[in-house]
């Protein structure tokens, strides 16, 4: 077994346990938002230590060539699509994804908010209702 | 074949188990969560075989999917919204 081979069983060793504790905290955490964070690791890090291990086991091949263009897709395509969920559990859950006024005074400190229930009013919507 | 990248493959597949039990057992956007999970993996997953199995044409496989990974995300992301 040559030096290559011992650096690529440990790079991959590394993306393999990411996966795994990956897969465990998006079963173990509650709630989406949660979620959501164990979801990175995955799709950004380990995909990285990946493409590390087929360079140490190929070299610069065609194949080095094409796990680096699908890491550039695997990265493009990761903060925007967390993004986008967030929004989307946002939405679902309160029906806009922007603030309402009580929760930025429960975002500093106050925490009444949460126990509120329903939506209140929109952050820009006091602020507007402030100046009229 | 490369034993190491085939072991590291089936391991991943493993990984998988924990996000399909939230796909099937979980709230909607939670499985939405651990799809978007599942399919990172398999990009990783196809990308090891190849290289493990040493077939250089199926490399296109890993780059295909992480393509259509953004695209067909979003569009799921976006009907689950308003509309799903």
């Amino acid at each position: 077994m040559s030096a290559r081979d011992v650096l690529a069983d440990v790079l991959l060793g590394i993306a393999v346990a990411i996966v795994l504790a990956s897969s465990i905290g998006i079963l173990v955490m509650r709630g989406p938002y949660r979620k959501v964070h164990y979801v990175t690791p995955a799709a950004l890090v380990a995909p990285l230590f990946v493409g590390l291990a087929i360079l140490a086991q190929s070299g610069l091949t065609g194949n080095t060539a094409e796990m680096c263009l699908a890491l550039i897709f695997l990265g493009i395509a990761g903060p925007f699509l967390s993004h986008a969920t967030m929004r989307a559990i946002r939405i679902r859950e309160t029906g806009d994804w922007r603030p309402w006024a009580g929760e930025r005074r429960a975002a500093s400190g106050a925490e009444q908010a949460q126990d509120e229930g329903g939506v209140g009013e929109r952050a820009d919507e006091g602020a507007a209702r402030e100046r009229s | 074949m490369n034993n190491g990248f085939v072991i590291a493959a089936i391991a991943m597949l493993i990984g998988t188990i924990p996000c399909g039990i939230v796909v099937w057992r979980g709230q909607l956007m939670s499985a939405v969560v651990a799809y978007q999970a599942i399919s990172s993996i398999i990009v990783m997953v196809l990308a090891l075989l190849a290289e493990g199995f040493g077939r250089s044409a199926e490399f296109e496989f890993p780059v295909l999917l992480a393509v259509l990974l953004l695209g067909s995300g979003l569009v799921f992301v976006r009907f689950l919204e308003r509309w799903l």
